[in-house]
């Protein structure tokens, strides 16, 4: 991934959960408008089917009910139930007790209606004014062939397709419209935060340089104590910067991974760190075994030192100490500060947590070291009493 | 099924020992009498009633209450013989008369 399309506020992962969301609402209300359309569509075609059917079946109805009368008057004599092959049928009395039937299944007659499909069939009732041999109802069964329930499913399928597809081009276009303007506004937040990284490169190794570069030993007492309280706060900056500049870009380009030295760059940081713990007057105890090796990004092991260095300075008290181990898979650093409680540990490593308001910084150090920890895979583990002190622990190839 | 079978001979036999039946001891007598057969009537009531049970409650309205106003017979017999006079049995005998009469004209099963 190139860094030019990386975006400082994770706008792109932002943008797309609101994507997700908006198209989700958005489909299940075209869903449910497709779908109350289709049911009435479908009802109406029914409704046009059985209007279409229900003159054919009045038809037959009157030719049995023909064939009734007939049977009723010659009943003595004659008593063959009148049949055809283009329908089935059957009789109920006035209190709906069946008196012949010739239906596929007598069982689905509902008398209080006029037509309807039930089972692949289309029954007709008809009631009689004369019940011919005590006929009240006539029904009139047909098979449903189906063609227009195919019809109205292709239909409802394809122009419910179209309707959909239409929906969600126009959801998208008018997504989009709604997004820009806040977009645009992240978009310029965006790129302000990252000319400003880098613009705050030059002029902190500026400082940081030309401080270095002045003899100390020719000041005076009083100067020197203010060159070193601008050469800390100037650290304090180039710490910032590089955070800033980590979350910003180096953690989304490709690690420059190698055989670390993890005992000299460990020194070297603490060297660095010295300088803004005397402020507070804090001492650093070391424990440092020689030649500790680990396979990583040296800068970005640098980020994870750097960061734990700097909160166990920053949560310390005043005239405290930081023990600083290291042993071959292992490096511990151990405060004297203000400690956390349980709850709070849990919730440390996510980004922005302050737990102590006075003492500065963004809240987004643990959240760093968390991330390059999860890219390499190490074990860090944090135990704390409230009042006591913190101590972090670091374990690889566990 | 030859245990039925032979019940109902037996029923038959007694019925056929004790003469005639209810129905046939009060209907059909006078019925037999008139141009009319009983069975003409029974279908003008199923034309007009429809089902078992309406048919017997009209047709024991009728026998209870013999109204012209009420009667399904035509003009012509009507004024040749007048109206049915009321029946004189109890209603339990009314009730195995008409079930009788019911029985030997309905068109449940008949029907081809």
């Amino acid at each position: 991934m190139s860094a030019s399309n990386v975006t400082a506020t994770g706008i792109n992962r932002s943008e797309r959960i609101t994507l997700i969301r908006f198209i989700g609402l958005y489909s299940f209300l075209v869903l449910m408008i497709l779908i109350l359309g289709s049911t009435i569509y479908f009802k109406l075609q029914k409704d046009l089917m059985l209007q279409t059917k229900r003159l054919e079946l009045e038809e037959y109805s009157k030719e049995l009910i023909d064939g009734l009368k007939l049977l009723h008057i010659y009943f003595d004599r004659y008593r063959t139930y009148p049949r055809n092959s283009l329908y089935r049928s059957a009789i109920y009395d006035a209190d709906h007790v069946q008196i012949f039937s010739t239906l596929k299944d007598p069982q689905g007659v509902q008398l209080d209606k006029v037509i309807y499909t039930t089972d692949g069939v289309i029954q007709y009732i008809h009631v009689l004014d004369s019940y011919y041999l005590g006929t009240k109802y006539t029904v009139v069964e047909i098979d449903d062939d189906k063609v227009w329930f195919k019809e109205a499913w292709r239909n409802i399928l394809l122009y419910g397709g179209v309707l959909l597809f239409i929906f969600m081009a126009a959801g998208v276009v008018l997504m989009r419209l709604f997004l820009s303007p806040m977009r645009e506004a992240i978009h310029l937040l965006d790129r302000f935060i990252k000319d400003t990284t880098h613009e705050l490169n030059t002029p902190v190794s500026a400082i940081l340089s030309n401080i270095e570069m002045i003899d100390q030993k020719r000041l005076d007492e009083k100067t020197a104590r203010k060159i070193r309280r601008i050469e800390i706060g100037a650290r304090t900056i180039s710490t910032i910067y590089q955070d800033l500049t980590y979350l910003a870009l180096d953690h989304q380009i490709v690690s420059e991974d190698r055989d670390t030295d993890v005992s000299a760059l460990l020194k070297e940081r603490i060297e660095y760190f010295k300088i803004l713990g005397e402020s507070k007057k804090i001492t650093f105890k070391t424990d440092i075994q020689p030649g500790v090796k680990l396979f990583i990004d040296p800068a970005k092991l640098a980020r994870l030192i750097d960061n734990l260095l700097s909160n166990a300075i920053k949560y310390n008290r005043r005239g405290g100490t930081v023990y600083i181990a290291l042993h071959p898979k292992e490096l511990v650093i151990k405060d004297t500060g203000i400690g956390m409680e349980k709850k709070e540990i849990a919730e440390a490593f996510k980004r922005y947590k302050r737990f102590k308001s006075g003492a500065g910084g963004f809240g987004i150090g643990l959240n760093i070291v968390a991330m390059i920890a999860s890219e390499y895979n190490l074990d860090v583990k944090i135990e704390s009493k409230k009042g006591q002190g913190s101590e972090v622990f670091v374990k690889w190839d566990v | 099924m030859g245990r039925i079978a032979v019940t109902i001979l037996l029923i038959f036999s007694a019925l056929q020992g004790s003469g005639m039946n209810i129905y046939e001891r009060n209907c059909v007598k006078c019925h037999e009498n008139l141009p009319v057969s009983l069975d003409k009537f029974f279908f003008n009531y199923l034309l007009k009633y429809s089902s078992e049970r309406q048919v017997k409650q009209a047709l024991r309205n009728y026998l209870k209450h013999p109204r012209r106003k009420a009667s399904l017979a035509t003009e012509e017999l009507l004024e040749r013989y007048g109206i049915m006079p009321k029946s004189n049995l109890s209603d339990e005998e009314l009730r195995k008369a008409i079930d009788i009469y019911w029985d030997k004209y309905k068109v449940f099963g008949k029907i081809e």
